[in-house]
């Protein structure tokens, strides 16, 4: 196996699982110093480094000086300080794990509850568009629907608890919904990869220590800011500022409680059949 | 159920976009929606539809599939477009006026952007997914791009099982049907789909494991180097499919900026 070497005092294939000193993320967080005791300079520096930029960004500005085909290039202000903020912070989590190679069953489970994702995708794309007709009177309220489509996401991190789950499982599921085709096209592709980024950035600034209720809301809503921002980006950019704070807000609302709550759920509800016993989620919930 | 259909089918003629590397043809499609997305404008979207529409022959696609794969990206763009024409920032001479509702040259001409850039950013993926087989696609990713293959191989292999998802779906809905459930009003059928989508997950998930086992089983995820049954390869028609591409984006954006309409969409 490619992770022999990195895990010197291997335990067999079957168990292996997060060092014993990884306290169980659904212990509540207070009281136990396991999960951040690894948080050295070499941690803190890209965290650190990231959000002075962005602050800087944000308070300097970039200049109006040159103009990237004829638009100034303060408008690119704020995402270009989001960007780096965020970016400081995942580069700080990623650096802080412990970082345990992929096994093939993680690997394999990922993409089969991707490809399951996809599947639902592909049943949710048809039915929303009906569902969503009597929420015309308010068009911010469509919103309310985005959750499903962000669940592979949050549940692959959670039941897969790798570096990178998040990010892998939505792709698939996004991948699999636009091989079928949906009213999206390959747009969708490009979806899913920013909708896994959003809960994996949460995720990593946790450490990839803590995968309880409160993580699942935050990688939820981190991927429900993140679809609004993209569809007020890329189908309503022409709205008013108080459509876009109010479709946004549903988002959020909708990626909290279906994508992580629900999502969470699912976990507790799927570790209890025993179908994640080879897994790291699987085994954690045997101890409780 | 058409609708579940992976893959190229066989509405898609032998032509030389078909036939070129699926990583040149996801570089087209990955550079043309970037590009497209980061402005909303008539000309900048209106060039680029019709440059893809003239390259259109030689992608292998004939007009009656690509109407039966694309009608999606078509009954996704219109709405959008009148949903801003209707409700869009209003600008310009007002053109129609219903109580609340106001269409202005403004609105419109925005509508008609939203529209045009959702196909013109459209099309290509259409072309890609449709002339694009999911085995072709993994063997390119692995060895063109170097994806690292063991994620790449997993997901070709989880796609293999979606026809199953598919059946198994179908099988318990009508174990659930058999047994009186979900019809109790809209609750209830809530209620009965979340539990349906627990039993899908818990069956794959459950066959994920066992796929996993026998992929192990036959040394799939060894270290050491990795042999491939079907090679992938860039010819120097892949240089011609992607020069392609760069022609279309860079003369649309050029298109749109004489012309004064581009602007970044991102402020």
């Amino acid at each position: 196996m490619a992770r022999s070497e990195e895990m010197s005092p291997a335990p067999p294939a079957q168990q292996a699982g997060p060092p014993a000193t990884v306290p169980s993320p659904t212990h509540a967080p207070s009281g136990d110093d396991g999960g951040w005791g690894q948080l050295t300079p070499r941690v803190l520096a890209p965290a650190v480094g990231g959000l002075v930029l962005a602050a800087a960004v944000w308070a300097v500005g970039l200049p109006a000086e040159p103009q990237v085909f004829g638009a100034p290039l303060a408008d690119l202000t704020i995402p270009v300080a989001i960007l780096l903020g965020l970016a400081g912070l995942w580069l700080a989590g990623w650096t802080a794990t412990t970082r345990e190679p992929w096994r093939v069953v993680d690997i394999v489970t990922a993409s089969v509850l991707g490809v399951a994702g996809g599947f639902l995708f592909v049943l949710w794309n048809l039915s929303w568009e009906v569902l969503k007709a009597p929420l015309a009177a308010f068009p911010p309220a469509s919103g309310l629907g985005v959750g499903v489509w962000l669940v592979p996401g949050v549940l692959g991190a959670l039941i897969i608890r790798k570096p990178g789950a998040a990010v892998y499982t939505e792709l698939v599921a996004a991948v699999v919904s636009a091989l079928v085709g949906n009213q999206w096209g390959f747009a969708t592709v490009w979806y899913g990869l920013l909708e896994g980024l959003g809960p994996e950035v949460v995720f990593a600034i946790l450490l990839y220590r803590r995968f309880g209720l409160g993580a699942a809301i935050g990688g939820g809503a981190g991927a429900g800011v993140v679809v609004g921002l993209l569809d007020t980006f890329l189908y309503y950019p022409e709205f008013s500022p108080t459509f876009k704070v109010a479709y946004i807000a549903a988002t959020i609302v909708s990626g909290v409680v279906i994508a992580g709550i629900g999502s969470w759920a699912l976990t507790k509800a799927l570790a209890r059949t025993g179908a994640l016993a080879s897994l790291a989620s699987g085994r954690d919930a045997r101890r409780v | 159920m058409s609708v579940l259909q992976l893959g190229a089918g066989d509405d898609v003629r032998d032509a030389p976009v078909a036939r070129a590397n699926p990583v040149a043809k996801l570089a087209v499609a990955l550079l043309i929606s970037v590009m497209l997305l980061l402005t909303v404008d008539v000309v900048t979207a209106g060039t680029a539809l019709l440059l893809e529409l003239a390259v259109l022959p030689w992608c292998g696609l004939s007009l009656r599939g690509l109407l039966r794969r694309g009608w999606v990206v078509l009954a996704g763009a219109i709405p959008a477009g009148l949903v801003t024409t209707w409700l869009g920032l209003d600008s310009g001479a007002v053109l129609v006026a219903v109580g609340p509702v106001t269409i202005t040259e403004g609105s419109l001409l925005a509508g008609c952007a939203i529209t045009l850039r959702i196909l013109s950013v459209g099309l290509p993926g259409v072309v890609l997914l449709a002339t694009t087989d999911p085995t072709d696609l993994a063997d390119a990713l692995a060895q063109v791009a170097r994806l690292p293959h063991r994620f790449v191989l997993a997901a070709l292999a989880a796609m293999r099982l979606f026809a199953l998802i598919g059946s198994e779906w179908e099988s318990l809905g009508v174990a659930r049907r058999a047994r009186g459930l979900g019809d109790d009003g809209a609750l209830g059928r809530a209620r009965t789909a979340v539990g349906q989508v627990l039993a899908l997950l818990v069956l794959v998930i459950r066959r994920g494991t066992r796929l996993s086992m026998a992929m192990e089983a036959r040394g799939f995820g060894l270290a050491g180097p990795r042999t491939w049954a079907r090679q992938s390869r860039l010819r120097w028609s892949d240089a011609v499919v992607v020069a392609g591409g760069i022609v279309i984006v860079t003369v649309a954006t050029a298109a749109g900026v004489l012309a004064g309409t581009w602007h970044l969409a991102l402020a």
